[in-house]
């Protein structure tokens, strides 16, 4: 994997949505990352990769956190997955930029 | 449950947690470290999980208790909260450290997460009846600085967290007392009817945040609703979003108005599942904005009465829907309020304004 695109979803402001007013993407270079969390981000594609009844699915009670959307591209064309902040390495958090649209 | 152990679980838990999961897992393999300090993290990476795990279970426990004790019972059985405000320092880890006297600190922002929080839980004590979050006096723990111009303000399960904003579209997000009150709100209804977070129980999961955040503005600001401005946020719009004419997040009295950087729907008929609970609570908003103004006076005395009755009176509904919400609202309107009928005829007024 090379390059990653991330876009912010959700959050009090409800980023993301249709009539969002606030769009926030990004993209990174895999290689920029420290090998630990490539290997983070790895796990992330991985874990989604699994058949949905398999996946562990934390319970949450956060509100108003943000998702990720992580998209990528591998030999079969995008591979896209949505994962909570809490679970994302946070040298990604940077990458994204908040633009009034 | 005692205070004393109430106090440690509202406190983030275990000082192991400064470290992240991923450094004890690899201080649990690492031969450099002894047989006893290797199995010593590798128990502390359980404990972390066991205590996730009892942050649900609390929340699940509390429900049942109350559902079974009267309500006054429970909130009188325990003492005030007690209000800390921790500083994250721009770092992500929660709950960060501890500000001394946040009531007397030079940071705007310690002091600002600290009084505002002790006023929602007076407003929540003296309005309602309601002891904290959970009715029974569980510590209120805010954290404030979290990560880098983060523009965003959550409820984890357990506590509030604060970003200072960029500077740009946002600025920080204590300095609107709505916005506080949206967060712990969220604890709230944790604790009582238990709402999803997604298609209709997240819609109004997020009303509910709105609604009584709003209300809680306008009690601090000793407001009828004719005065009341009824925004969420106006106080954390950055110069870039004032000058794009955008002056709140979001307006209960015009939820889909210009003027909110995060509009939402007016009417059920535009609902669909799938739409973000920060959009379809504009459905929910609506209608009490319309009933609360129907009714007229202090919005907190009769329309709140009436929103915070089903709230805590209907057990626990993760999956309520809004019709649900709505039907619940108007009977109660004329429970609470027998002698003055206005009160359920706003009420439904309010829900039939914005098509339910
Ligand atoms: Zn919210």
């Amino acid at each position: 994997m090379a390059r990653l695109q991330v876009e912010r979803l959700g959050g009090l402001a409800g980023l993301g949505g249709p009539l969002s007013r606030i769009r926030s993407r990004g993209e990174i270079d895999c290689q920029s990352l420290s090998a630990a969390d490539r290997k983070a981000v790895d796990k992330l594609f991985e874990s989604h990769a699994r058949p949905k009844s398999t996946r562990s699915k934390p319970k949450t009670l956060g509100r108003d956190t943000f998702t990720y959307r992580l998209t990528r591209a591998t030999s079969d064309g995008e591979e896209t997955i949505e994962v909570p902040e809490s679970l994302l390495p946070e040298s990604l958090f940077g990458c994204v930029r908040d633009e009034l649209v | 449950m005692s205070r004393g152990s109430r106090g440690v679980a509202g406190q983030g838990g275990c000082c192991c947690f400064i470290i992240p999961t991923e450094v004890l897992k690899r201080f649990s393999h690492d031969k450099k470290l002894s047989a006893e300090e290797r199995q010593a993290f590798g128990e502390m990476v359980r404990y972390e999980k066991l205590w996730r795990d009892f942050r649900v279970d609390r929340t699940e426990h509390l429900r049942a208790v109350q559902a079974i004790l009267p309500s006054a019972l429970t909130a009188a059985a325990a003492g005030p909260p007690a209000f800390s405000v921790f500083d994250c320092r721009n770092g992500t880890k929660l709950p960060g450290v501890l500000v001394k006297k946040p009531a007397t600190s030079t940071d705007a922002s310690a002091k600002r997460a600290y009084t505002q929080t002790a006023a929602v839980a007076r407003f929540f004590d003296q309005v309602f009846g309601r002891n904290s979050i959970d009715n029974g006096g569980m510590p209120l723990n805010s954290s404030i600085h979290y990560s880098v111009k983060y523009n965003n303000a959550f409820w984890n399960g357990s506590q509030m967290t604060y970003g200072d904003g960029d500077g740009q579209i946002f600025v920080d997000f204590t300095q609107s007392n709505d916005v506080i009150a949206h967060e712990l709100m969220h604890g709230v209804t944790q604790y009582t009817l238990g709402l999803d977070y997604a298609n209709q129980p997240g819609g109004l999961n997020e009303s509910l945040s709105d609604v009584f955040g709003s209300m809680f503005r306008q009690w601090q600001a000793k407001q009828t609703v004719d005065k009341a401005d009824w925004l969420v946020g106006r106080e954390i719009m950055g110069p870039a979003a004032l000058a794009r004419r955008y002056t709140c997040l979001r307006d209960l009295s015009k939820p889909a108005g210009k003027h909110c950087l995060a509009p939402q729907v007016t009417n059920f008929s535009q609902y669909r599942d799938g739409l973000g609970p920060h959009t379809s609570s504009g459905i929910a908003n609506l209608a009490f904005y319309h009933a609360a103004m129907a009714i007229g006076g202090k919005s907190w005395e009769k329309a709140g009465r009436v929103w915070y009755g089903v709230l805590t009176g209907s057990g626990v509904k993760p999956k309520m829907t809004m019709k649900q919400f709505a039907t619940q609202t108007r009977k109660l309107a004329g429970t609470l309020f027998p002698n003055e009928p206005a009160v359920k005829t706003a009420v439904d007024a309010g829900w039939k304004a914005v098509g339910l």
